[in-house]
């Protein structure tokens, strides 16, 4: 029998319908400490005081960490990949967001830890706090981030991702109208059944046993390891079995933590989310501001895209800059423009940070190129499906950092979709397939585009 | 007073593998006496499906039943390298490791079976968990007896590693983007058509079907690949209609802290849903497979967007499209100011009305 292909059981299905996989929060591990953590109740502030100590002195509290128990403070999600770090694992001098976590605490019981939460003295002088990306460039806005108000270091230590292609002038030149928009979806939670989990075993031969809910258990492993300075044979992750994560997972939100509570108690340690912290507290997907003017013809053919991004990063980089390359790499969505100026800027602002989500960087452009598809369509007073099948990628179109297509399919999933609902397409548009450009469909705009058949072959 | 119908399609597209690369998986299997195979690989299941996907790629390459095998990605001393269960790199990139890792583990039991048989290991093949001689299908041993050799007669181990890495694609001119080598591992292909009704009294948007169309490269798994299409319109769905941590984004008050305030898709939002799949194999996926787990949320929302402006005629463009934003909208009637050959729509929402001069968005006119 053919495994591949074959409708076959999920292998841990039976498991997970009948309630008997084991998520992390199912380990019971005896004598484990309770985990609860100081949150900044404010959007900006210098921290001016902090004192532990009447917490320490609680009975039944075994531990409390602040910025100064971590031996590195600062580690960037992208810190492997060279980008510098920007986020302390625990709030040091000020707070950036509401929800930010300032110390912890380890006791005996879930009620402990929460008055001894309550009894750390902590002073603010609160600031004004930045929130809208549109302001975040003006003279007058708050500086709320060491780097200022967007992240500075992409290559050449540029402050934006940009790409340019083509002659992005002469096609607003040529255009016969230019359709202009502003797209902006909405930052989401990730609603994970399993709220952020982590247990730590302090084991007798001076490892740690990590039990973790991350999406990524050997990213999670080099980010524990950078914090706590120490190689990776000093930990274990136990994990690969995740309660829902679509990206919010991949943040290693509790494993660090943990494990500085347990080696300063000397106990196991568990710290459960609750499902407030997980809404309030835990990274969302980004919202986004994204403005597109197209350059267009009256026969629905797109000539050029100028396009501004600004991608809300809430108060710290996190994966951002990532995610806006992504999205600039793409930002031409299923079609093959072949003039472009697109500048995009991961502006820092006082709400949670932001971080991966299903569709990182790409969901965005999604709904801004393909809501201003449709909007272009009703101007030009065209057939939706007709300009989308005209300015389908090919193979051996380029796409917007001058990669040629090998294998495009915006003709089949569009043609494939009009058979499906029953929407009857003409014959010009049913004979359009992938293959490269020639004829009616190779107009003069996009012949200098077309990358080398051998690139693709 | 009416409820309005409407219908919108979009068309998307999404890489699968990080982004510029440099990501990679790693697996290594083993085999025990009696043929049985242990998978040890560090990817996730995030619910995704992969230890029901990487382990189907193992039991085809091999050439054993899927029963046969036993999947471990449970902790960081036995699972090698993967950089995890994001940017749709699963099924691709770590299925690519397995795929490879099985490999090498076909390989070395038709090494053992050849010496077993008395036949050159190339002409022998594996399917169902036997070995039989091409063309003479009465020669055979099982991969039971293979394994079975190979631990106590041959003293041997049957075991393979795999690893799957594509190289680092570089910026080599940040100011236009260019690149060096090509950013992803493959790109997959979506479309979507969304119906909905919108009452323009109380101004909710339902959508009540949606035909999502994905082009998989090949479907590893329908069932697995359905759901990951169905689940991701859902999201999509919430994305389109629903969900908002921020209700007067920037604002940051009025966050829903629970489920009874932040509203995520339930049952009773559930459209139609339709699926089709379109197999364009991909050149070097395994199995042609290309990764669709994370675009499944994408092709909605603007669908639904579209749809919305199909049924009253009006464009809302910040996401979710909710009661208030179609009321105000429908309230407006707002037209595009037209200009010369520029035709602008949300004038209001744009940098250049909101910022006091530090940012603008130039377009020559």
């Amino acid at each position: 029998m053919k495994a591949v292909g074959a409708r076959l059981p999920r292998y841990d299905g039976v498991a997970h319908a009948t309630g008997r996989t084991v998520f992390v929060d199912d380990v019971r591990i005896p004598g484990a400490l309770w985990v609860k953590a100081l949150r900044s109740p404010v959007h900006r502030a210098d921290i001016t005081g902090l004192d532990v100590s009447k917490a320490e002195a609680m009975k039944g509290v075994r531990a409390v960490i602040t910025w100064q128990d971590v031996p590195l403070l600062e580690y960037g999600h992208l810190s492997a990949l060279g980008i510098p770090a920007d986020e302390p694992l625990l709030a040091k001098d000020e707070v950036r967001y509401k929800g930010q976590p300032i110390a912890l605490v380890a006791a005996d019981d879930e009620d402990t830890a929460m008055a001894a939460v309550e009894a750390i003295e902590i002073d603010f002088d609160e600031k004004p706090a930045l929130l809208d990306v549109r302001q975040a460039f003006d003279p007058d806005a708050p500086v709320i981030h060491q780097w200022g108000n967007w992240y500075p270091h992409f290559e050449a230590e540029m402050d934006r991702r940009q790409i340019r292609k083509g002659d992005i002038d002469r096609a607003f030149e040529q255009a016969d109208v230019i359709v202009q928009g502003v797209y902006r979806p909405a930052a989401i939670e990730h609603v994970p059944v399993e709220t952020q989990s982590c247990q730590v075993v302090p084991e007798a031969n001076g490892r740690l046993t990590i039990y973790s809910c991350t999406q990524a258990l050997y990213f999670s492993l080099g980010v524990v390891a950078a914090h706590l300075q120490v190689p990776l044979n000093k930990l274990k992750l136990v994990g690969g079995t995740v309660g829902g994560g679509f990206g919010g997972k991949v943040d290693t939100a509790t494993e660090t933590m943990c494990c500085l509570l347990a080696q300063k108690s000397g106990r196991p340690v568990r710290w459960r989310w609750t499902r407030e912290e997980e809404f309030l507290c835990s990274s969302t997907r980004a919202p986004w501001h994204m403005e597109i003017a197209d350059a267009v013809t009256n026969d629905g053919w797109i000539l050029g895209r100028r396009m501004l991004t600004l991608h809300d990063s809430g108060a710290y980089a996190r994966f951002s800059p990532y995610g806006l390359t992504k999205h600039s790499f793409h930002h031409t969505g299923a079609y093959t423009i072949p003039n472009l100026h697109f500048d995009g800027y991961v502006v820092f602002t006082n709400r949670v940070p932001t971080t991966a989500m299903r569709g990182f960087g790409v969901t965005s452009i999604s709904f801004a190129t393909e809501t201003h598809m449709s909007r272009i369509a009703d101007v030009l007073g065209l057939d939706p499906w007709e300009i989308r099948l005209k300015n389908a990628n090919r193979i051996a179109d380029t796409s917007p950092n001058g990669v040629s297509y090998t294998d495009p399919s915006t003709v089949s999933v569009v043609k494939a979709l009009a058979e499906g609902i029953g929407v009857e397409l003409s014959a010009a548009l049913r004979a359009m397939t992938r293959d490269p450009r020639e004829g009616d469909l190779l107009p003069e705009h996009l012949v200098a585009q077309v990358g080398s058949l051998e690139e693709v072959h | 007073m009416a409820v309005h119908k409407g219908r919108g399609i979009a068309a998307i597209e999404y890489p699968t593998g990080m982004n510029q690369n440099g990501d990679p998986s790693q697996a290594w299997i083993k085999v025990k006496p009696d043929g049985r195979v242990d998978v040890f690989a560090g990817t996730s299941d995030i619910g995704n499906g992969s230890k029901t996907i990487q382990s189907q790629i193992v039991a085809e390459t091999i050439g054993v039943p899927y029963d046969w095998i036993t999947y471990d990605n449970s902790n960081t001393d036995s699972s090698p390298v993967c950089t995890g269960t994001f940017a749709s790199r699963a099924t691709f990139v770590a299925g690519k490791a397995v795929e490879k890792a099985a490999l090498k583990v076909r390989e070395k039991i038709l090494e053992i079976a050849g010496k077993e048989l008395e036949i050159d290991p190339s002409d022998l093949e594996i399917a169902d968990g036997e070995v039989t001689a091409k063309g003479a299908p009465q020669k055979k041993i099982s991969v039971a007896d293979v394994a079975a050799a190979a631990t106590w007669g041959h003293g041997e181990l049957i075991t393979g590693t795999g690893a799957q890495l594509k190289p680092y694609a570089t910026i080599v001119d940040p100011e236009t983007g260019l690149v060096d080598l090509p950013p992803h591992s493959a790109i997959s292909y979506a479309s979507c058509a969304a119906e909905v009704e919108v009452d323009d009294e109380t101004g909710v948007v339902r959508v009540t079907r949606l035909w999502q169309c994905f082009d998989v490269g090949r479907a590893l798994n329908p069932t697995l690949v359905e759901g990951q299409i169905e689940g991701g319109a859902v999201q999509g769905l919430g994305l389109g209609v629903l969900e908002n941590c921020y209700p007067y984004y920037p604002s940051v008050e009025h966050r829903g802290a629970q489920f009874g305030s932040y509203l995520a898709p339930s049952t009773e939002d559930l459209p139609q849903i339709d699926t089709i799949i379109v197999e364009n194999p991909s050149v070097d996926g395994p199995y042609g497979a290309k990764g669709i787990g994370e675009m499944a949320n994408n092709p909605q929302p603007p669908a639904i967007a579209a749809a919305v402006y199909d049924a009253v005629g009006v464009w809302v463009t910040e996401l979710p499209i909710t009661p208030e934003r179609v009321l105000r909208a429908l309230e407006a009637k707002a037209e595009p100011r037209r200009e010369g050959k520029l035709v602008v729509f949300d004038d209001e929402l744009s940098v250049n009305t909101v910022s006091s001069g530090g940012m603008r968005f130039e377009v020559p006119a």
